[in-house]
């Protein structure tokens, strides 16, 4: 875990977000911690995190987007739902992105397993504003009183069967109009279909609950047999 | 007129679509006030606050959770819940150790482990001081043999000790201290082996009390374990039961055509393991039937299945094996 201090790594995106060739980097919101022991960079009045692509789909999606990357991400202030949390490893980059300089954003964080429950826990004392919720993505009506104001970004990365229903029907019941929305799609967690048919089903499935897909992102060489989808909800007519 | 809430206010509307009463949580009880209304959401029952308006009203309509038109949380509301969805997840983690698969899982996992390290010791023991001894027998009695070693104060007394030849060479002191140190090493390994499986005996029958009873607690503790707990274990179809544990060979089958396999974890019960070639799938088919209806009694608590139960089982078993007495004949057949 290096703590090399000097400029500010890269290009800006946003105030919270750079990037350089190889990875993204956000203003930590909690300097002086790491979190999965990710390089940290001082800066004169804070840290630079280093948001490692291989680990995080979203940093993965940041590099390979063919549009501009700030549109993947959410603003500070913004209240956003992240399903299939897990440890904690993108969910404190956003976390870092809503909350940036004290911003009152809240990442509400939903995992199934208690195993990753107790990482986002320890993470939450540290991070005000990240709130764990140890619940089933498929059974939102057990913890969607979590989330009082709909999000403006909603991100889903569970790896069960029916991810796509799951993803639009998150997005129908929680994602503002105008909002925007990221899939991550694991291939192989939809049994008897190939790649090509899945991308194909789920873009259908988008399209009928009335999303705006914007972008299909390949992940092949960070994360394999991994799709990002992109999609955005119109605004109310 | 209709009632709709949420964790932080409830309100009731009119036909016309007008707002007649509203009572807002004003953070009563502090964080735990906020807990409780969110758990009561949560399996969807009424809030403090959503009960007492339904008094002033019991004519109203209870909307679904959420719904319409409910005025916007306020930074102070926001503060609460978050405080006590930390409180939540916390008390969620807390009470995954109530969660008896996870228990076991651990405890059966830990027992493989230790199970795998007392035969890696004692055969490398008994290897060790065989060599010192040409004439110890190596297969017979490695734990005994360990103990006899743990136990003794130099190589030329083990040898009497056991009734064996005097040894040509001896070790050096510090080479005979470590043998000795790893046979008494051994003993005790074995030792916290006994305990392990003691304690999953235990858990296994308080668990899973019919599938213990028909397969043994051992057996029982595998199967369920092996298909991700109690729960999956009930909902899986006895022809998966039957081959749990033979998943290589199982998609084996499915990708090359290769015979497919006749039993998994289930061949370790001596009705399959001691049963004829040609009678074991049957008996595995059968057995893994009623393993199903035991693991289903278990997961959704009905009456545990008796010794009488298990002796029709066995009786089955028995007439299987008398029905085939010769193996099938090769003509025609594969």
């Amino acid at each position: 875990m290096g703590r090399a201090s000097g400029k500010p790594p890269g290009r800006p995106l946003s105030d919270a977000v750079r990037m350089d060739v190889h990875a993204p980097w956000t203003w930590s919101a909690n300097p002086g911690a790491t979190v999965y022991g990710e390089t940290l960079r001082k800066a004169k009045q804070g840290e630079w995190r280093r948001w490692d692509p291989r680990r995080s789909k979203v940093a993965s999606g940041l590099l390979r987007t063919s549009g501009a990357a700030e549109r993947l991400l959410p603003a500070p202030g913004d209240h956003v739902l992240y399903l299939g949390a897990g440890h904690g490893t993108t969910v404190s980059h956003i976390h870092d992105v809503v909350c940036h300089g004290g911003a009152p954003g809240r990442v509400v964080a939903v995992d199934l397993s208690p195993r990753c429950l107790r990482d986002l826990t320890r993470l939450s004392h540290a991070r005000p504003g990240l709130v764990p919720v140890l619940g089933d993505a498929r059974r939102p009506e057990a913890w969607r009183a979590w989330l009082p104001r709909r999000a403006s970004w909603v991100f889903q990365d569970v790896a069960q069967a029916h991810q796509a229903s799951i993803f639009t029907s998150a997005c129908e019941r929680f994602l503002v109009p105008g909002g925007r929305g990221l899939l991550s799609l694991k291939v192989e967690s939809d049994r008897g279909t190939d790649a090509d048919g899945l991308r194909v089903k789920v873009e259908h499935e988008l399209a009928d609950a009335g999303l705006i897909l914007e972008e299909v992102i390949d992940l092949e060489g960070f994360e394999d047999k991994h799709l990002l989808f992109v999609v955005g909800r119109p605004p109310r007519a | 007129m209709r009632l709709f809430h949420d964790w932080y206010v409830a309100v009731l509307v009119n036909e016309d679509g007008v707002q007649v009463d509203r009572l807002r949580w004003t953070g009563g009880g502090g964080v735990q006030g906020a807990v409780e209304r969110l758990e009561r959401v949560a399996q969807a029952r009424l809030t403090p606050e959503a009960a007492q308006l339904l008094e002033r009203f019991p004519e109203a309509n209870v909307e679904p959770v959420g719904e319409g038109e409910l005025p916007e949380v306020t930074a102070e509301d926001l503060a609460f819940l978050d405080q006590a969805a930390l409180r939540l997840a916390e008390r969620g983690v807390a009470d995954a150790a109530g969660d008896l698969d996870r228990r076991l899982e651990h405890l059966h996992r830990a027992m493989e482990e230790v199970r795998q390290a007392s035969n890696v010791r004692l055969s490398r023991l008994v290897e060790w001081l065989g060599l010192f001894l040409p004439d110890l027998d190596l297969d017979k009695d490695r734990l005994g043999t360990a103990r006899a070693l743990g136990e003794a104060d130099d190589l030329g007394g083990l040898a009497r000790h056991l009734g064996l030849q005097t040894p040509l060479h001896l070790p050096a002191r510090s080479e005979w201290r470590s043998l000795r140190d790893h046979g008494a090493a051994a003993v005790d390994v074995q030792a916290r082996l006994d305990r392990l499986e003691a304690a999953l005996r235990t858990l296994a029958e308080a668990h899973l009390p019919s599938l213990s009873a028909l397969v043994g607690p051992m057996l029982a503790a595998r199967l369920c374990v092996g298909a991700g707990g109690r729960a999956r274990l009930a909902k899986l179809p006895s022809s998966t039961v039957q081959v749990l544990g033979a998943e290589k060979a199982f998609f084996a089958h499915l990708k090359t055509g290769s015979p497919p396999p006749k039993h998994g974890f289930l061949f370790a019960h001596p009705w399959v393991m001691r049963s004829p070639l040609w009678v074991r799938g049957k008996v595995a088919r059968t057995l893994a039937g009623r393993c199903s209806i035991a693991a289903r009694l278990d997961a959704y608590e009905g009456t545990p299945m008796t010794a009488e139960d298990v002796a029709e089982v066995e009786a089955k078993v028995l007439a299987i094996r008398a029905a085939h007495p010769r193996p099938p004949s090769r003509k025609g057949g594969r």
